[in-house]
């Protein structure tokens, strides 16, 4: 007979599900392989963003090993959903050819909610973005001070439609490293007045439309009233890939795929670059 | 500084959703997750699928591509309570066809409740 439900199990999984629905997200560590270490295959530890820990993977050591892994898992970038890790003694490594022989398995795991993307404007650009968004998983906010434009009808697919001043509006808003917030109103002004209320605020990307010239006066004029220049620094403008966007679809394309590259760590080069020789 | 997050989709969440019932229930199931892949697969690692006793699952590892292995697998540690690794390798010709899907992928499979 297998034996009984460890009782963190159900705490654990309880953890999760508060994670996937919204809650702070947590890292569950699963022993895959026992190895030289001997530990149970199975035995689960859940960690917090803060290090703490519920559960065990069966030694003292793993856990405070594998407790750092799952630490800097919360903040890697790129953000890396499942790994398996190889454990000798306190040495931890993700790389198969660095393990030693017969290494302790354990795989790790982050549990999160859905990424989420705040859309600035809901003209044409804001609708593309929001249909596109829709078909990649995000929930999405869509935020316009015009009601004949920020409606149900026109974002039946967006989770949220805020009609208000984009001020107001984004500083209601949690802005986490799951949101993505993308500045595509109708003119720079008020994509200028959105980034004084987007910048800084802890939203793991913000992106802003605008030609290279109009978008470094926004960010002079932001360095000026002395935003940290890091936070600016860090802000996609001119926004997007360099694919030769032209329509309002197009550019949600760039925008979304330059958003995909950053989340998983790709390098917006043509596939093709990397074709094995001879290859038909 | 981008912390952007990857994508769970709903079907994650309603899967933690019945796993949670089942356990307050005790009625068994068993988890399979991608524990890591190499070359092309068609999920990637932390893809899980969850099994019921009756055989039926939600969730999916790859559709087609290596889910019958896993599935048959998934079955023998609901009977007998050990958690397996699974090794699918996709990248075997079967009946002269290229399978569509070329990579290996390794899937834990473990019995919750």
């Amino acid at each position: 007979m297998p034996d009984a439900v460890p009782s963190s199990t159900a705490a654990i999984v309880e953890a999760i599900e508060a994670a996937l629905a919204g809650g702070p997200p947590v890292v569950v560590a699963t022993v895959v392989t026992g190895g030289a270490g001997d530990l149970p295959a199975g035995a689960k530890m859940l960690v917090r963003d803060d290090g703490r820990t519920l559960g065990s993977l069966g030694s003292t050591e793993a856990d405070e090993t594998i407790r750092e892994v799952a630490v800097a898992a919360f903040t890697a970038v790129p953000r890396i959903v499942t790994a398996t890790w190889r454990l000798d003694g306190r040495a931890a490594t993700d790389r198969p050819s660095q393990a030693a022989e017969g290494a302790t398995e354990v795989m790790v795991q982050l549990f999160e909610a859905p990424a989420r993307l705040v859309i600035v404007g809901a003209g044409h650009v804001g609708l593309a973005l929001a249909k596109i968004a829709e078909l990649l998983g995000y929930e999405t906010t869509v935020v316009d001070d015009r009601p004949e434009f920020a409606n149900r009808e026109r974002f039946p697919m967006a989770q949220q439609v805020i009609v208000d001043a984009v001020g107001p509006a984004l500083d209601a808003l949690t802005l986490d490293a799951s949101t993505g917030v993308v500045l595509v109103s109708r003119g720079h002004r008020v994509d200028e007045e959105a980034l004084r209320h987007a910048v800084g605020r802890g939203a793991g990307y913000v992106g802003m439309i605008g030609s290279r010239r109009r978008t470094r006066t926004v960010l002079d004029h932001l360095a000026a009233e002395g935003f940290p220049a890091e936070a600016l620094e860090a802000v996609s403008t001119p926004v997007g890939l360099d694919i030769g966007a032209e329509t309002p679809e197009e550019i949600a394309v760039s925008i979304l795929a330059e958003i995909t590259m950053l989340r998983r760590g790709g390098t917006g080069m043509r596939m093709s670059r990397n074709r094995t020789s001879g290859a038909g | 500084m981008i912390g952007l997050l990857t994508l769970e989709s709903p079907m994650s969440l309603d899967l933690y959703r019945e796993l949670r019932a089942s356990l307050a229930t005790g009625e068994p199931r068993v988890l399979a997750t991608v524990a890591d892949t190499r070359g092309s697969t068609p999920r990637k690692a932390g893809a899980q699928m969850l099994l019921r006793p009756d055989g039926t699952f939600s969730g999916t590892i790859g559709g087609g591509c290596g889910e019958a292995e896993v599935w048959q697998e998934a079955m023998e540690t609901m009977a007998d309570g050990q958690p397996r690794t699974v090794l699918v390798d996709l990248t075997e010709p079967v009946d002269g066809d290229d399978k569509i899907c070329g990579g290996v992928m390794r899937v834990f499979v473990e019995r919750i409740g």
